[in-house]
């Protein structure tokens, strides 16, 4: 399995492309679905039900309808509602003027409009003078994105006529040289690292679409979905396993064959690696098969089951799919019993399901629960790439401390977005870390599962912040601690003052420092009682005080004058900041 | 956007944070921001989730449904040199608010002043001298420092 940490960066870096590219799949598989039944049924002639009319559909769902919809999706990824506007607009400029399922132009301009809008947006977003938000909000939309889409159409559209052009001669003369077979080789082991979905939804959809657009079917549509490798597999399994993995796999069977979740059978080859070879052999056997005996879909099987795939099959192609899953299961099988039966090691299939799981979560880009303690916290902090501020409204709390903490990681030189927005609106991210107050931390949780999570009982002054910070810093710049801030204050004098006598700890409240009293009351308090120590504090105006020296009075320079003039018994400590000067934690811990 | 000099108002001596929310909340309604309903979701926001942001702060807003009460952006300050507890009830820990910023924010125009208000407020010495500040004007010039 992976392990250096080169490789296992590349793998993320792999996976999060093709997560990137399912991603704007995904969401549209029902359209697709849509377009292959309406095909499937009332294509003229080839359907089973031939019907001009309904066929009408046919085209303008595949060239406009999905291309659309994932030129949407891809904005969306990037930029949320405005985003996908502006991709769709965009990639409309690359349809325009083809015959052909501009797939891959979609997936190019949707994301590329949506980023291209948020840095505009970004550039702009302070200048815009207020009541003018709207408007910026609308034109700069509409008239950047009529300058995509236009760009797309001169420029976008001939690539990717270009290289559809030349992608579809090399698919062909794979199929013609019966060639086509050996992608398997590089499928199998993918699926099983659970590339699955980006593989097939990511390169072999978007290529079958277009040849079942030209010929009505595909075979790529089966290269990936094909149950046929699992099944042999876990058949074997099922014959020839021991213990836990043989009573498993039944059930396991049953749900890769009619259910089609290749996951399923991941593990099983995780337990036993050579197992892969059955896999790649069932998958090279199924697709020649396919080849020879005219198979394919004309449409996606997702998921890829015994069901869907005879549901979405050619009109004449029954048989060769028939043929191509059932001689895929037969050498997978054949194959996975060899290997079984040579090695008697019995694998614990426990273990290997955990590291399957901790496998999925990696190739997902996502931690294990379990992974967020306290001892892991480096590594889980080296995977986050931003930062969010939830709060209930997303109006103030969290977008204070959201600038609060912008600021930090701006003086510390780290390089990560920080937003904020209200908890309703989270969505369960990639390497997110989660900032919340704490009575917010449930929800906040519930909503994103998978993010790391930090709650806060001070917006404004968290040490937690710092946390933060160091983990960040400590990631990109080994053993440089950010400085303490705290300014080193001439430690005055608190000689001469007797301590034994105090009863009591006064702030002045005089004209212009009446809050500052207030304030400076409250922290000592907190500090008296943090050490312990329950002397009472008092913020008090000058005439107030009784001359006493059991007081002990704390003021700034300017009140002093007019102490001295007033008391001669009290006891009194000068200090430049009445909040935050050092001398006031040392009258704490001479305190009694 | 910045603080206008007529929602501010100095040296309130206010027993009870409803009723400090209540005075960020009318300036807001003074000033054209918000509608009355506003208020009270900002008072129920209070409830549901403390506005205390700590160092001596509060920024009471309204919820997400108070949102529609907003006619245009604005932030009122109310300063309470004396404090006010904007714990609750129940609980037995003070939180002290000499400085309470209410907020009604559109299309997040506001969020250049609530951060330019919350990295200066991040230093307690510097929520020290809008506790103390004697004019509207010192209160708008304070927080103008920041950045600079």
């Amino acid at each position: 399995m992976v392990q250096s940490k080169n490789s296992s960066s590349l793998k993320v870096k792999v996976q999060k492309f093709g997560t990137a590219l399912s991603g704007m799949i995904m969401p549209n598989i029902g359209a697709i679905i849509a377009w292959g039944l309406t095909a499937a049924i009332f294509m003229t002639p080839n359907g089973w039900f031939p019907n001009a009319q309904i066929n009408k559909l046919v085209q303008p769902m595949l060239i406009y309808l999905l291309p659309l919809l994932i030129g949407y999706t891809g904005g969306r990824m990037i930029h949320e509602d405005r985003g996908a506007v502006i991709g769709a607009i965009a990639t409309l400029g690359v349809i325009v003027g083809t015959k052909q399922p501009m797939f891959l132009g979609a997936m190019i301009m949707g994301p590329l409009s949506g980023w291209l809008l948020k840095k505009l947006d970004d550039a702009f977003q302070d200048r815009i003078i207020s009541g003018f938000e709207m408007i910026y909000n609308n034109f700069s939309l509409g008239i950047l994105g009529m300058i995509l889409a236009i760009f797309a159409y001169f420029v976008i559209n001939p690539i990717m006529m270009w290289g559809s052009y030349w992608a579809s001669v090399g698919v062909d003369a794979i199929i013609r040289v019966h060639l086509l077979p050996l992608a398997n080789i590089i499928i199998e082991p993918a699926k099983v690292l659970f590339l699955n979905n980006a593989i097939g939804n990511g390169i072999l959809v978007p290529l079958g679409i277009q040849q079942a657009s030209e010929v009505g079917k595909s075979v790529l549509f089966l290269m990936e979905s094909n149950p046929g490798p699992g099944l042999g597999i876990l058949l074997a399994f099922m014959l020839f396993g021991k213990g836990s993995s043989k009573s498993s796999a039944p059930g396991a069977a049953i749900i890769e064959f009619f259910g089609g979740v290749h996951e399923i059978y991941f593990p099983y080859v995780l337990m036993k690696p050579a197992l892969i070879i059955a896999a790649i052999c069932g998958g090279i056997t199924g697709t020649a098969l396919f080849t020879m005996f005219n198979g394919g879909l004309k449409a996606a099987a997702s998921p890829g089951s015994i069901l869907a795939i005879l549901l979405v099959s050619a009109k004449g192609s029954y048989l060769g799919n028939i043929i191509g899953v059932a001689g895929a299961a037969v050498v997978s099988f054949i194959i996975a019993a060899i290997i079984l039966k040579r090695d008697k090691g019995e694998g614990d299939l426990a273990a290997k399901q955990k590291e399957m799981e901790s496998m999925k979560a990696e190739s997902k880009g996502q931690q294990m629960p379990s992974e967020q303690t306290a001892q892991d916290s480096v590594k889980s902090y080296a995977d986050i790439k931003k930062v969010i501020f939830a709060c209930d409204a997303g109006m103030g709390s969290s977008a204070m401390g959201a600038s609060l903490l912008r600021d930090k990681f701006k003086k510390a030189g780290i390089d990560i977005s920080v937003t904020n927005t209200a908890v309703r609106n989270l969505k369960d991210e990639q390497g997110l870390l989660v900032v919340t107050q704490a009575e917010l931390a449930d929800r906040a949780l519930q909503k994103t599962p998978n993010a790391m999570h930090v709650s806060v009982g001070n917006f404004l002054n968290s040490p937690k912040y710092d946390t933060i910070v160091a983990n960040l810093k400590a990631l990109t710049q080994v053993s440089d601690r950010p400085k303490e801030a705290k300014k080193e204050k001439t430690a005055g004098s608190i000689e001469g003052i007797d301590f034994n006598k105090i009863k009591e700890i006064d702030f002045i409240r005089h004209d212009q420092h009446v809050g500052s009293a207030t304030m400076a009351r409250s922290l000592f308090e907190d500090g008296l009682k943090k050490a312990g120590k329950s002397e009472p504090v008092k913020a008090l105006k000058i005439n107030e005080l009784s001359d006493d020296d059991a007081r002990l009075v704390i003021v700034t320079p300017a009140a002093k004058k007019n102490l001295v003039v007033r008391y001669s018994d009290i006891q009194v400590v000068v200090v430049d900041d009445l909040l935050q000067d050092n001398k006031l934690q040392e009258i704490i811990n001479k305190l009694n | 956007m910045q603080l206008d000099s007529k929602m501010i108002k100095l040296n309130q001596d206010v027993p009870t944070r409803d009723q400090a929310i209540r005075m960020a909340g009318q300036l807001l309604v003074d000033g054209g921001c918000v509608e009355p309903g506003y208020i009270d979701s900002m008072i129920a926001r209070n409830n549901d989730v403390s506005t205390y942001m700590g160092n001596f702060i509060a920024i009471p807003h309204g919820t997400d449904e108070g949102k529609k009460h907003i006619k245009k952006t604005g932030i009122s300050v109310v300063q309470i040199p004396m404090g006010v507890d904007f714990s609750n009830p129940d609980d037995d820990t003070e939180q002290l608010v000499t400085v309470v910023f209410g907020i009604a924010g559109l299309n997040n125009e506001h969020l250049n002043l609530l951060s330019q208000i919350a990295i200066f407020c991040s230093d307690v010495s510097n929520v020290a001298k809008l506790a103390d500040a004697q004019t509207p004007e010192e209160v708008i010039d304070l927080l103008k420092e920041v950045g600079k």
